[in-house]
């Protein structure tokens, strides 16, 4: 049963970006990853059957503006907090995926009341010690996609989003999305050498979700997170590449239900 | 009209194939196929035809700068510059170009130059060089940042060069508390300013604005006119006329006693237009690094990629000038005529073509080519 989401444009200062929002409840705030906001996709559907979900469009990608001073994920951070502040979406339920969940990891690591639980699938943010995070940025995109799936033909919605012939449209946005991804993960690469240290300060309920067999973010770097955020858990979702909420989109949701109720 | 010898100064000795099993010669092929003691022997031997190219009668050496690839083994202009200012004593020495984007310390850089200028006695003409992607790759400079950081590098170099120290910087991308160099270039107000370009707009735009010469790389003669004219137009609307010494053209030349010899000599730059312009499309140009008007215009530069053409094509398109003196000097003085350049770059050892094969060249360039150009 799919839900109607909504597209809105929220005004943060002098910039607005672009918030899909769909479904009734307790809010769920969902941070997209490098190759940007995909949209209400089937995972964010049956979340919404639970949760008021918001997917924003980080600054810099997909319709939202791009304010010129955010240069880095903490920059992005610190636009978040505000967002959160102005429509009322402190202490909300989060779900950060890939360099969402750095970003989300950041807010988190910093801001106290801006999330009251915190879900992190297959995230950036903290270096490998033994292993090392793919370079997308020096692939192509068809590239990026072979690599992010362990089986494409598991995933429902693969022909959609990667197989369908792109507008004009959506051919500049993705170009302008990588730009964006590049601004703010060039150096150091996806990776924040504080945040092992601030990540200590956090105590909200946090699950790791991972697909283990991820060729771009190593199984390790979920190892790390679930080392150093207190009282987290780690539910590693075999057969699965970098982003369960498409390769495997049940497995994945229920998972979510099990952990945000 | 200046001529210019030039020379990327590349190490050819390693096999081809292997270059086949990488995505590019560029960037990613392994440094493992790198022989220190064979790029000495080819540094003397590239370094004497420099001077010999002065000796007989060049008006000026032109010297480049990339890096991971065995198609130029000038990692530093800057060492090369300072090697020429010591061995050579007439010829202008162009250094095209220190890489802005790629570098974190601008006013190191002015220092670098200005002492070029000085020991070479004011021969150094100073070309500025956004990078091709690769060189963004290589030296991990974020190419969403190439064009702030090339414009702010320049803004303080020239600074560096013409404002009396000590004073402060505080930009965007570089911050310095004391500038104040004893260390200031002997040509005032500063050495010449040379932009390489191959069709993006804004290069063009940036050059005309700041009245630097604009030398248009291996484009076909059609665009490098087009290029010349948008400068005019710039140039127009900012009230000034630019002269020939406001615009450069760059090609590969190899001239040899007979219309024969030198076609099969000439094939050595056949290497060059090979696998260095070949390498999947992030290399050269990473996300952020161009403009989408520059996307559209190097897309329009020319139909066919140069090293998908053909040995006769490349001649055909004024790419490559390959024959007897009197071939070269009328296919030369062509270009002189439809271009109105003031400076002819001419790439005239590339590949692996032979130091002997490259002393004979540069033998008849001084003794026929270069005396019927000057006319």
């Amino acid at each position: 049963m799919s839900t109607q989401f909504s597209e809105e444009f929220l005004k943060v200062g002098n910039d607005k970006i672009q918030m899909f929002k769909g479904g009734s409840g307790d809010p769920l705030l969902i941070l997209h990853g490098a190759g940007g906001n995909r949209g209400p996709l089937r995972y964010a559907q049956a979340l919404a059957n639970h949760f008021t979900v918001y997917l924003p469009s980080h600054p810099g990608f997909g319709k939202s503006d791009r304010p010129e001073w955010i240069e880095t994920i903490q920059d992005l951070a610190s636009f978040y907090t505000w967002v959160q502040e102005l429509h009322d979406l402190e202490g909300v339920r989060a779900i950060g995926f890939s360099m969402g969940g750095w970003l989300a990891a950041e807010i988190a690591a910093t801001c106290r009341h801006a999330f009251s639980s915190l879900m992190l699938v297959n995230s950036v943010g903290i270096k490998p010690q033994s292993s090392e995070i793919a370079d997308i940025f020096i692939i192509s995109p068809s590239q990026i996609a072979e690599l992010t799936f362990h089986d494409p033909k598991q995933a429902p919605e693969y022909h959609q989003i990667f197989e369908e012939t792109p507008t004009a449209e959506q051919t500049d946005m993705a170009e302008r999305d990588r730009e964006m991804a590049v601004r703010v993960c060039w150096r150091p690469y996806m990776h924040d050498p504080r945040l092992p240290h601030l990540l200590q300060r956090v105590s909200i309920p946090t699950s790791i979700v991972w697909g283990r067999q991820d060729r771009i973010v190593p199984l390790e770097c979920a190892e790390l997170y679930h080392q150093i955020i207190k009282g987290s858990e780690l539910k590693v979702i075999d057969g699965c590449g970098h982003s369960p909420h498409i390769e495997k989109p049940d497995e994945f949701v229920k998972i979510a239900l099990d952990f945000f109720s | 009209m200046d001529v210019f010898y030039f020379t990327e100064m590349p190490y050819t000795e390693f096999p081809e194939s292997e270059v086949e099993k990488y995505p590019s010669m560029r960037l990613t092929f392994p440094n493992t196929y790198f022989d220190a003691n064979k790029a000495h022997d080819l540094f003397k031997r590239y370094l004497d035809e420099y001077q010999y190219a002065e000796e007989v009668g060049f008006d000026g050496l032109m010297i480049n700068e990339h890096h991971n690839t065995p198609s130029c083994m000038n990692v530093e202009v800057n060492i090369s510059g300072g090697i020429l200012a010591r061995i050579t004593s007439k010829a202008k020495i162009l250094m095209l170009g220190n890489l802005l984007p790629t570098s974190d310390n601008p006013v190191r850089l002015a220092e670098e130059i200005a002492m070029l200028d000085v020991i070479s006695g004011g021969r150094i003409i100073s070309g500025f060089v956004r990078g091709i992607g690769i060189e963004s790759w290589a030296n991990n400079t974020n190419p969403v940042y190439n064009r702030e950081r090339f414009e702010e590098c320049h803004d303080l170099v020239i600074k560096t060069w013409t404002t009396p120290g000590p004073f402060r910087w505080e930009g965007k991308h570089y911050h310095y508390r004391a500038v104040n160099p004893w260390m200031l270039p002997l040509q005032k107000p500063h050495p010449p300013v040379w932009v390489p370009g191959t069709g993006s707009p804004e290069t063009v735009q940036w050059t005309a604005r700041n009245r630097y010469t604009y030398a248009a790389f291996l484009t076909p003669l059609e665009v490098a006119q087009g290029l010349f004219q948008r400068y005019r137009e710039y140039a127009a609307e900012d009230g000034w006329e630019p002269g020939p010494d406001k615009f450069a053209f760059m090609i590969c030349c190899h001239v040899n006693e007979t219309e024969e010899k030198a076609q099969e000599a000439g094939k050595a730059f056949m290497w060059r237009m090979n696998y260095p312009l070949r390498g999947p499309r992030e290399y050269w140009s990473p996300p952020g690094y161009m403009s989408k008007a520059g996307a559209a215009a190097v897309a329009a530069r020319r139909p066919t990629p140069l090293n998908e053409m053909s040995y006769q094509e490349l001649q055909d398109k004024y790419h490559l000038v390959v024959g007897n003196p009197d071939s070269v000097i009328k296919k030369l003085r062509h270009i002189k005529e439809q271009l109105g350049i003031g400076a002819l770059l001419l790439e005239a050892q590339g590949g692996p073509l032979s130091h002997q094969d490259t002393m004979r060249s540069l033998e008849l360039f001084g003794k026929e080519v270069l005396p019927a150009l000057k006319d």
